[in-house]
């Protein structure tokens, strides 16, 4: 076949290509049915994403380390058994320096059976020993130039406008880059739907006015929740916000967490 | 009761010292071997072809004998390359979404169209050109399914003529100039996954993309030695001794260049002392230190460069058998030795805990998803691609138009071309 | 145009496959990509509803009101009104939605949950109420302690 190729079939070729993308309309049609878009009825209609701006505050100083945080997340998130924690509760206990050692401090220990779960035991150092200690609820740090939505290669996790950090599970892929690139260790990859599971705050609470569970059985209002765009009369995260100074979990990395924890020490990280 | 034993296990378990993160505490690494599989592939894949483009680029003609297996052996390992990707995703089923919405503030997002770039674009197109012509003589002479594949091969196009051929090479050439950037690219953006994760002080950090692009440009020259030499064993072909030794000077200045990167690495991280410095110190030391210190330094590095460079200084003196054995040893424990390293980074940035606090140690599984056979399996299957590639593409008793492998006993040369 | 058509055979052929390659992905793409994908950003808009539309384990302490409205009011009224009814009595939102079902039910209470908040620890606030269990009383705690009004006498 040396003969070259006939300008008729190239002009055919080339306007087939174009009557094919004119139909877009036809085509549209045609994908709408093919996507088997699944959008529940059930879905909240007067919630508007915009209109919100959910965030959560953690004071330490009232943290008495029940657990019960941690618990009413796997029940209420049907989080797998096992190391997968979307919450947990970390305890510090920094010890009191040597004498006659020249330090301002002894050593810090740090632990967190299953998660604190099931509560905390007995400290492992005596009462005497101990210079501080305290406990630390730790979730989805709620940061503005998130990283792990930066590295997700299919927008399967994103800022939803109402301030949550979320996962699509029907979108994601599971490569796990988003829980490699998250500095506080929030995410995990679930062993059941092999998508990246993290804290939602309950979006599926809080988009019908309910709390998070965390928020709702935690006994002292160690964690504060609130919305930014509509506080309520005395509301409780505006009250923190104005009554606490406070600090961010690794601001060197540039994430700009929104969640602000008040009453914990240097040591956290 | 119960509360109390799940306690006890999940504290003793001899698997984690120090406190990590209870999302960390799980039994595998998140990323396991598959992923270290895919930077060697691609690393292989972009050393291979920057070979190669020696040739076509910078005119070293002592390689030529080597340059169509180089090639070929850069487009059998890329097409191996996804695979340990895809068996590494929790949904591979929607391996597609990453080509319909890619995120492109994603590195792992460009994945999908680099990997089609220098598939099709680059490889696959200076492969036909530089095959073309043989493809039309090949498909003449030979009968049956072979003979098939070669017409297929030729799309259609049977022109043969000297102005063909003068426009094949152009094409070729114009295609390796493209094809240098294009492999940086490829396996410069893995280096660049890693070096964008801020929240892993072992992976983040600005060197991480040189550091891959230069030990893949390493360890792809020396498979290109190792396959030269397999080749001419199986055969039992006379290697082509200067085509060895050129190959062996690049891979000596290569290696210090990539051993000079490391070690600059190495230098700043140890003098600067950042915040994770005394985890990372601890980690590398026990838990990595027989694949960073045996493997990647001392087999990998040390005893190849000096087995190299003794090769530069006192070449002449070395009998030809004797050289090659140290040219064979010095790849054979490069192509290891880099393993290693991207085994060094990849598992060894999950051996320690984001709280910078624990260590982890990790006992590969056998089987399963991210075990040795997996591992072992996708290693091999280039290998036997090759070996097809080969018996098709570089078989001794089809006549060849140039870039023979072998000086004597080699397939005949084409008479000057035919219209 | 002319020039294109005077392309020597290898290249046009290949134009070609390209130009088919390219048409093939942006149709696929096309087709591909789910319909709500980029409505509030680089992700599927219909994945908020679905993920709004789970369903709840917990009800909320203002669920347990409707119809146990005499614990609500002395609960809020004594030292335990900072707690949900659910931190103690376990997740309602199956028996809110089935009230009359007597299989379905709430967790069964144990002096041990008293002790998960009460037990001392030094690692817990100073201001927070708590007993070392042994050195206090080894019997039921509701004995001298009624739950919903912590310091009444029963």
């Amino acid at each position: 076949m040396n003969r070259p190729v006939s300008r008729r079939s190239i002009i055919g070729k080339l306007g087939a290509v174009v009557a094919g993308v004119l139909a877009a309309p036809a085509a549209k049609a045609a994908k709408a049915v093919a996507q088997k878009l699944l959008v529940s009825a059930d879905a909240p209609k007067d919630y508007h994403p915009t209109a919100h701006k959910w965030l959560m505050a953690i004071d330490a100083n009232r943290c008495i380390g029940c657990g019960l945080c941690a618990e009413a997340c796997k029940r209420e998130n049907h989080v797998p058994e096992g190391p997968y924690f979307r919450t947990w509760v970390e305890r510090y206990i920094i010890t009191k320096p040597k004498p006659g050692s020249g330090a301002a401090r002894g050593e810090t220990l740090v632990d967190c059976p299953n998660g604190g779960i099931n509560g905390y035991p007995e400290a492992p150092v005596l009462k005497e020993e101990i210079q501080h200690s305290f406990f630390v609820p730790k979730l989805c740090n709620l940061c503005q130039h998130s990283p792990c939505v930066q590295v997700c290669p299919v927008g399967a996790t994103f800022d939803a406008p109402d301030g949550a950090v979320l996962i699509d599970p029907k979108y994601c892929i599971g490569c796990g880059f988003c829980i490699q690139a998250c500095p506080y260790g929030c995410r995990f990859l679930s062993p059941v739907t092999k998508t990246a599971e993290k804290c939602t705050l309950c979006y599926h609470r809080i988009t019908r006015g309910l709390k998070p569970a965390c928020v709702e059985v935690c006994p002292t209002q160690a964690r504060i929740f609130g919305d930014l765009k509509n506080p309520v009369p005395d509301d409780p995260l505006q009250q923190f916000y104005q009554n606490n100074l406070v600090i961010a979990l690794k601001p060197h990395l540039g994430t700009e967490p929104r969640l602000f924890y008040a009453g914990i020490d240097k040591e956290v990280r | 009761m119960t509360n109390d034993l799940i306690n006890i296990v999940v504290e003793v378990m001899p698997r984690f010292e120090g406190y990590v993160y209870p999302n960390e505490a799980t039994q595998q690494p998140l990323w396991g071997v598959l992923i270290v599989l895919y930077p060697y592939v691609t690393g292989l894949v972009a050393g291979a072809f920057i070979m190669a483009s020696l040739v076509r680029v910078f005119n070293v003609k002592a390689l030529e004998p080597v340059y169509r297996l180089s090639m070929l052996t850069a487009f059998a390992f890329l097409l191996c390359a996804p695979l340990p990707l895809l068996f590494h995703l929790g949904h591979p089923e929607r391996c597609y979404e990453v080509m319909m919405t890619p995120h492109l503030t994603s590195p792992m997002a460009i994945f999908g169209f680099v990997y089609a770039w220098y598939l099709m674009a680059v490889l696959l197109l200076e492969l036909w050109f530089d095959y073309r012509r043989d493809f039309v003589e090949w498909s003449d002479s030979t009968s049956g399914f072979q003979g098939l594949l070669y017409r297929f091969f030729t799309v259609g196009v049977t022109d043969v003529s000297d102005s063909a051929v003068q426009l094949d090479h152009k094409t070729g050439h114009i295609l390796s100039i493209v094809g240098i950037p294009s492999a940086f690219l490829l396996h410069g953006y893995v280096g660049f996954i890693f070096g964008s994760v801020k929240a892993n002080p072992w992976w983040g950090n600005v060197l991480m993309p040189i550091i891959f692009i230069m030990s893949a440009m390493v360890s792809g020259i020396a498979l290109c030695v190792f396959n030269y030499l397999v080749l001419s064993w199986i055969r039992r072909k006379t290697v082509d001794m200067k085509c060895l030794d050129v190959m062996g000077m690049f891979l000596f200045y290569a290696l210090v260049v990539d051993a000079a990167i490391e070690a600059l690495d190495w230098i700043h991280r140890i003098y600067s002392a950042e915040e994770g410095f005394q985890v990372m110190q601890y980690m590398a030391r026990e838990k990595l230190f027989y694949t960073l210190s045996l493997g990647q330094v001392t087999c990998g590095t040390l005893v190849p460069l000096i087995l190299l460079g003794l090769l530069q200084l006192v070449r002449r003196r070395v009998p030809e058998l004797h050289r090659r054995r140290m040219y064979f040893t010095s790849a054979s424990l490069i192509l290891m030795g880099v393993l290693a390293m991207r085994w060094n980074v990849v598992i060894g940035g999950q051996l320690f805990s984001k709280s910078l606090r624990g260590v982890m140690g990790y006992k590969m599984e056998f089987a399963g998803q991210e075990g040795w056979f997996m591992g072992a399996v996708l290693l091999c299957l280039p290998f036997v691609l090759l070996t097809v590639m080969v018996k098709l593409f570089l078989s001794e008793r089809l006549p060849t138009s140039g870039h023979i492998p072998h000086r004597e006993g080699g397939p005949p040369a084409f008479s000057p071309a035919k219209t | 145009m002319r020039r294109l058509f005077k392309m020597p055979p290898q290249l046009f052929r290949i134009f070609l496959l390209a130009v088919g390659i390219v048409v093939a992905y942006s149709i696929a793409r096309y087709f591909l990509t789910p319909a709500s994908f980029g409505e509030y950003g680089w992700y599927r808009g219909a994945a908020l509803a679905e993920m709004a539309t789970r369903d709840r384990v917990y009800a909320g302490k203002q669920a347990c009101e409707e119809c146990h409205s005499d614990e609500y009011q002395k609960l809020i009224k004594h030292e335990h009104k900072g707690l949900s009814c659910e931190a103690c009595h376990g997740p309602g939102e199956a028996h809110v939605q089935n009230p009359d079902n007597p299989d379905v039910k709430m967790a069964v209470l144990h002096y041990s949950l008293c002790l998960r908040c009460h037990e001392a620890n030094p690692s817990r606030p100073k201001w927070h109420k708590q007993i070392v269990s042994k050195n206090h009383y080894t019997g039921k705690c509701t004995e001298c302690h009624v739950p919903h009004s912590p310091s009444e006498v029963p």
